[in-house]
C-alpha cells in the first residue's frame, strides 16, 4: 500500500504531521483524525487481519454522527421488532459494506459488544441483521458502534424488512423440493409397474407399489400443490375462471380417481403424473417468483431515499423527530445536502433543490419560498424551512415507490396471454373428459374411466403452462450472463418488436471528455491546472470527474487533502496548504452568478486568489456507438436522436453516426410529445438513455432501455438495464429477444399440435397409460428443451473500439 | 423379491429424514444467502500474528 494513501480508506494522506495509527505493531500513516480511531478500534478489537482480508479500501471515516434520536419510543417501535423482553431485533442496511472482509469485520466487532445475542451479515444485499437484548444496550449504541467502523448504518422498518418475501421464498423451496423427491419416488413405483405390465408381475407386489405411490404422492399433491388449491379457491370467490381453476380441478381429479383405483383395486393410477405436473407447474412459479423479489430491491432503493429523521422547529427551538411524527402543518429545518423528510411548501430562504429523484433532471432547480418541494429531493444550499403539507403514503415519493412495487408485481403480459391460453384449454380438456366418460358410459362402461382419465393424462397443460415462462427465463438469464438486467419481462418482447430506437445523446451516445486543447489556463501551466484537477476529483465517481482525472493522468501527481464534495456544486480541498475549489462558476468563486465569461458549463478551478483554468467539457462517442447504428440500421430499423442538447452539437453528433433525424434542445414534455407522435404512428418505440436525465420519458417508451449504472430511479423507469455500459450489448439484446419470440412461438405450436393429436387418440381408447405418461411429459421437456436453445448461438461482436469512433467531439 | 417389501419403506422413512433435514436447514436460513457464507472460510477466526511486512 502507498505510504502517501490512507491505511484504513485509501484517500491522499495530508503532507504535513502525518497521523499515525498503530496497527498490528507498526506505524500506519492515515488521513484524518477519523479514519486514526476507526483503524485503531479495530486493532483494540484484535481484528486487525481485516486489512490483509478485504478487497477493497474503507468508507472514509468522517466522525460519529449523532445516533441518539434512534431511541426514542416512536422510531423504536417501527424499526425494532421485540420477540420477548430481553430479545430484539432490527435489521439494518449497511452502505460500505463492499467485501466478505467487511461483512467478518462487522459480525466480530458486534458480536464483541455486551448485550448482542447474535449478528447476521449478508453482504450480498448490504444487510446486517442484530439481534440484541434491549435492557443491556441501546439501538444507538449498536448504530455508533458501526459508524465506528466506519459504516453507515440505516436501519429498516418493519415493513422494509422482507420478513414476508423471506417466508414465501422459503415456503416456495420446501415445496419445490417435496414435490421433487415425491415425484422421483412416483416415478420409481410407476416405472416398476409399467414393466410389470409386459413382463408379468406378482400381483401383491403390485398393490405393494400401488400403495407407496399413493404414499409418496399424497404430500405432493396435498402440501406441494396447495397454493394451486388456495388459488382456486380465490378464484372461485372472485367468479372468475383463470389458471389456478383448472389446474387445482386437474390435479385433485387424477389424484382422487387414482385413489379409488387403489382402494378399489381399479387399473388406471397417476401418481407419477400427478406429482410431475405440480413439480413442473411449481418450478415455473419458483423462477417467476426470483425474478420478481429481484425487483424487490430496487423499491427499497426508493424508499431509502425518504429520510427517517426530521428536525421539527418548536417553541424551545428545533427537535429531531421521526418522520412519521410529523404532521402536517409542521416546520422542519432542512440543512445543506439533506433530504426532505416530506412534500411541503417552501418557507424560506430562496434555494437550490436538487429534484432529479422526480424529474430525472439533475441540474439544480431554483425555489421561492411558497413553492412546492417533494420528500426525497436534496437541498443544495441550505438551511431552509419548509412548512409540510404531504407526510408518509401521501407523498409523490410514495408514489413513485407504489407504482414500482406494483409494476413488480404485475406478470409480464406474454405470461398471462399464455396462462389465458391454458386455462382455455385446460377448459376444454375437462369438457372432453366429461364427453369421452359418457360415451363410453354408453358404449363399455368397463372403459370409461380408464379412458377419461386417458385424456386428462395425454393432454399436456404443462407444455402451455411451460411455454412461456420457460422461454421468458431462459432470455432473461442468458442476457443477464452478458450484462443486460431485465426489469421487466414485457421489455423483451417489445424490444424484439420495436422499429423505431431512440438516443439520448449526452451519456448515451457519447461520454464526457476534456480535451487539453481545450483548456483555458488563466494562471500557472496547464500540467500544474490538470494536476491539482485531477488530485480534487480523486474520489469522484461520476462522469465527468473521471473524464477530468483521465485528462489529468499525465500530470505531476498532487494528493488533495480535506476533501469537500457538494452535491450538485463541485468540490473543494487543499493541495499544498492552498485551498481550491473545482466546480461550477458560482461554488468555484463563492459567488452566486459570478464569471459569465466562457462557456456556462465550463467546470472552474480557483484559489482564493481567483480563477486558475476553465475546463469545457467536450463529447466523445462511445466506442461501439457507430457499430450500434450501422447494425440497427442494416436491420432496417430508424435511429433518431432526442437531446436537450444545443442544436449545434447534436447535429455534430447526428452527422458522425449518420442519422438523419434528431431534435435538439428538446425538453422533458418536447421529449414525451415526440414519443407520443411516433407510437400514434403506430412505431414500436425504443427510448436509450442513460437513465438520469430521462426517467419520465424512459417510462413513456414501449420499451426503456438504461445505460449505466443510472440512479435508482433508472432501475425502476426502465425495462432493461445495460450494466456492463456497452453499447454493443444492446444488439445481443435485440438478437435474444427475438430468437425468444421465435422460440415461444414454436413452444405453443408445438404445444397445440401434440395436444390435437393425443387427446383424440386417448378419447377413442388407442393410447395405453404408460404412453400417455410419456407422450405428456415428453411434450414439456421438449418445451423445455426448445427453451434452452436460446442463447446458443451467441453472435460475436467486436470489443475493441473501433477506430472510426475514436475521439471525436 | 420379498426384500424390496424391506427395503422401499426403509428408503420411504430416510426420504422422510431427508426432508425433514432440509426444512430444518431451510428453517433455520441455510437458504436466504448463497452467496455470502462461501467466502466465509477465507477469513480467519483469530488475529494473525503481526505481519513482518507491510499489509
Amino acid at each position: 500500500m502507498n505510504a502517501q494513501a490512507c491505511f484504513h480508506c485509501g484517500e491522499a494522506n495530508p503532507d504535513s504531521a502525518p497521523i499515525l495509527a498503530r496497527v498490528q505493531g507498526r506505524q500506519h500513516a492515515v488521513c484524518c483524525p477519523g479514519c486514526k480511531a476507526a483503524a485503531e478500534w479495530i486493532e483494540t478489537l484484535g481484528l486487525a487481519d481485516y486489512y490483509r482480508l478485504r478487497s477493497g479500501p474503507a468508507q472514509r471515516h468522517d466522525g460519529v454522527a449523532d445516533h441518539a434520536a434512534w431511541d426514542r419510543p416512536a422510531l423504536a417501535r417501527l424499526h425494532v421488532r421485540s420477540t420477548s423482553a430481553d430479545r430484539a431485533q432490527v435489521i439494518v442496511l449497511v452502505d460500505g459494506l463492499r467485501c466478505s472482509a467487511c461483512a467478518w469485520l462487522i459480525e466480530r466487532a458486534l458480536r464483541g459488544i455486551d448485550g448482542v445475542l447474535d449478528v447476521g451479515v449478508n453482504a450480498l444485499a448490504r444487510r446486517v441483521s442484530l439481534e440484541f437484548d434491549p435492557r443491556r444496550i441501546k439501538l444507538s449504541s449498536l448504530l455508533a458502534a458501526l459508524s465506528r467502523l466506519g459504516y453507515v448504518p440505516h436501519p429498516l422498518t418493519a415493513g422494509m424488512i422482507d420478513s414476508q418475501r423471506q417466508r414465501e421464498s422459503r415456503a416456495a423451496l420446501k415445496r419445490l423440493v417435496v414435490a421433487g423427491l415425491g415425484t422421483m419416488q412416483a416415478m420409481m413405483m410407476a416405472v416398476a409397474l409399467y414393466a410389470g405390465v409386459f413382463d408379468g408381475i406378482d400381483p401383491a407386489v403390485r398393490e405393494f407399489f400401488r400403495w407407496i405411490g399413493f404414499l409418496v404422492a399424497t404430500p405432493v399433491v396435498l402440501y406441494s400443490a396447495q397454493p394451486f388449491f388456495r388459488g382456486a379457491v380465490r378464484e372461485w370467490r372472485a367468479r372468475r375462471l383463470s389458471m389456478d381453476t383448472p389446474v387445482a380441478l386437474a390435479i385433485a381429479l387424477i389424484y382422487l380417481a387414482s385413489m379409488i383405483n387403489v382402494f378399489v383395486g381399479g387399473h388406471e393410477i397417476y401418481f407419477d403424473s400427478v406429482s410431475m405436473f405440480v413439480l413442473f407447474l411449481l418450478l415455473g412459479r419458483h423462477l417467476a417468483m426470483r425474478a420478481r423479489h429481484r425487483a424487490g430491491d430496487v423499491v427499497d432503493a426508493l424508499a431509502r431515499l425518504q429520510p427517517v429523521l426530521a428536525e421539527r422547529r418548536e417553541a424551545a427551538g428545533y427537535t429531531t423527530i421521526a418522520v412519521h411524527e410529523l404532521e402536517a402543518g409542521d416546520i422542519v429545518r432542512v440543512g445543506s445536502g439533506a433530504a426532505i423528510p416530506a412534500d411541503g411548501e417552501l418557507l424560506g430562504p430562496r434555494c437550490r433543490i436538487d429534484e432529479s429523484l422526480l424529474s430525472g433532471e439533475s441540474t439544480p432547480i431554483a425555489r421561492e419560498p411558497g413553492q412546492a418541494l417533494i420528500a426525497g429531493s436534496l437541498v443544495i444550499d441550505g438551511p431552509i424551512e419548509v412548512i409540510v403539507r404531504h407526510i408518509g403514503a401521501d407523498t409523490v415519493l410514495a408514489g413513485i415507490v407504489r407504482m414500482v412495487t406494483r409494476a413488480a408485481s404485475e406478470r409480464p403480459a406474454l405470461a398471462r396471454l399464455a396462462d389465458a391460453r391454458a386455462a382455455r384449454f385446460v377448459v376444454r380438456v375437462l369438457a372432453a373428459t366429461l364427453i369421452t366418460a359418457l360415451a363410453w358410459a354408453w358404449f363399455d362402461p368397463g372403459r370409461a374411466l380408464p379412458a377419461a382419465l386417458a385424456v386428462l393424462v395425454v393432454s399436456c397443460p404443462c407444455a402451455f403452462a411451460l411455454a412461456v415462462p420457460s422461454a421468458l427465463t431462459r432470455a432473461v438469464a442468458v442476457l443477464a450472463q452478458r450484462g443486460v438486467l431485465v426489469v421487466d419481462a414485457d421489455a423483451l418482447e417489445a424490444l424484439a418488436r420495436a422499429d423505431r430506437f431512440i438516443f439520448d445523446k449526452t451519456g448515451t451516445l457519447t461520454e464526457p471528455n476534456f480535451e487539453r486543447a481545450r483548456v483555458e489556463v488563466i494562471r500557472g501551466s496547464l500540467e500544474q491546472a490538470l494536476g491539482i484537477a485531477a488530485a480534487l476529483e480523486q474520489s469522484n465517481s461520476h462522469p465527468l470527474g473521471l473524464a477530468l482525472r483521465r485528462a489529468g493522468a499525465s500530470a505531476p501527481l498532487k494528493t488533495a487533502t480535506a476533501l469537500r464534495h457538494v452535491q450538485g456544486a463541485g468540490v473543494e480541498g487543499d493541495i499544498e496548504g492552498i485551498r481550491y475549489r473545482l466546480g461550477r462558476a458560482d461554488f468555484s468563486l463563492h459567488a452566486p452568478g459570478a464569471d459569465t465569461a466562457g462557456d456556462g458549463d465550463a467546470l472552474v478551478l480557483a484559489d482564493p486568489d481567483g480563477v486558475i483554468a476553465r475546463f469545457p467539457p467536450s463529447e466523445q462517442l462511445r466506442p461501439a456507438a457507430a457499430t450500434l447504428i450501422r447494425s440497427l440500421g442494416d436491420a432496417g430499423i430508424k435511429c433518431e436522436i432526442l437531446s436537450g442538447d444545443r442544436a449545434a452539437r447534436v447535429a455534430h453528433i447526428a452527422g458522425l453516426l449518420a442519422i438523419d433525424e434528431f431534435t435538439a434542445a428538446a425538453s422533458p414534455v418536447d421529449k414525451l410529445a415526440r414519443l407520443a407522435v411516433l407510437r400514434a404512428q403506430g412505431h414500436v418505440v425504443a427510448m436509450v438513455g442513460d437513465g438520469i436525465n430521462d426517467a419520465p420519458v424512459l417510462a413513456a417508451a414501449d420499451v426503456a432501455i438504461a445505460i449505466g449504472e443510472g440512479s435508482a430511479m433508472a432501475h425502476a423507469a426502465s425495462g432493461i438495464l445495460l450494466a456492463s455500459s456497452r453499447l454493443e450489448s444492446l444488439l445481443e439484446a435485440r438478437h435474444v429477444a427475438a430468437e425468444m419470440l421465435v422460440r415461444l412461438k414454436q413452444n405453443l405450436n408445438w404445444a397445440l399440435a401434440y395436444n390435437l393429436s393425443a387427446v383424440p387418440l386417448a378419447a377413442l381408447g388407442f393410447v395405453p397409460p404408460w404412453l400417455a405418461a410419456i407422450g405428456m411429459s415428453a411434450s414439456s421437456i421438449v418445451v423445455i428443451l426448445n427453451s434452452l436453445r436460446i442463447g446458443r448461438h451467441a453472435t460475436a461482436w467486436p470489443d475493441a473500439p473501433r477506430p472510426v469512433s475514436e475521439a471525436v467531439a | 423379491m420379498n426384500i424390496i417389501l424391506l427395503l422401499i419403506p426403509i428408503s420411504l422413512v430416510l426420504l422422510g429424514v431427508g426432508i425433514w433435514a432440509f426444512f430444518w436447514a431451510v428453517n433455520h436460513a441455510q437458504f436466504d444467502d448463497l452467496d455470502t457464507p462461501s467466502l466465509t472460510p477465507l477469513s480467519e477466526d483469530r488475529p494473525a500474528a503481526p505481519d513482518a511486512e507491510e499489509p
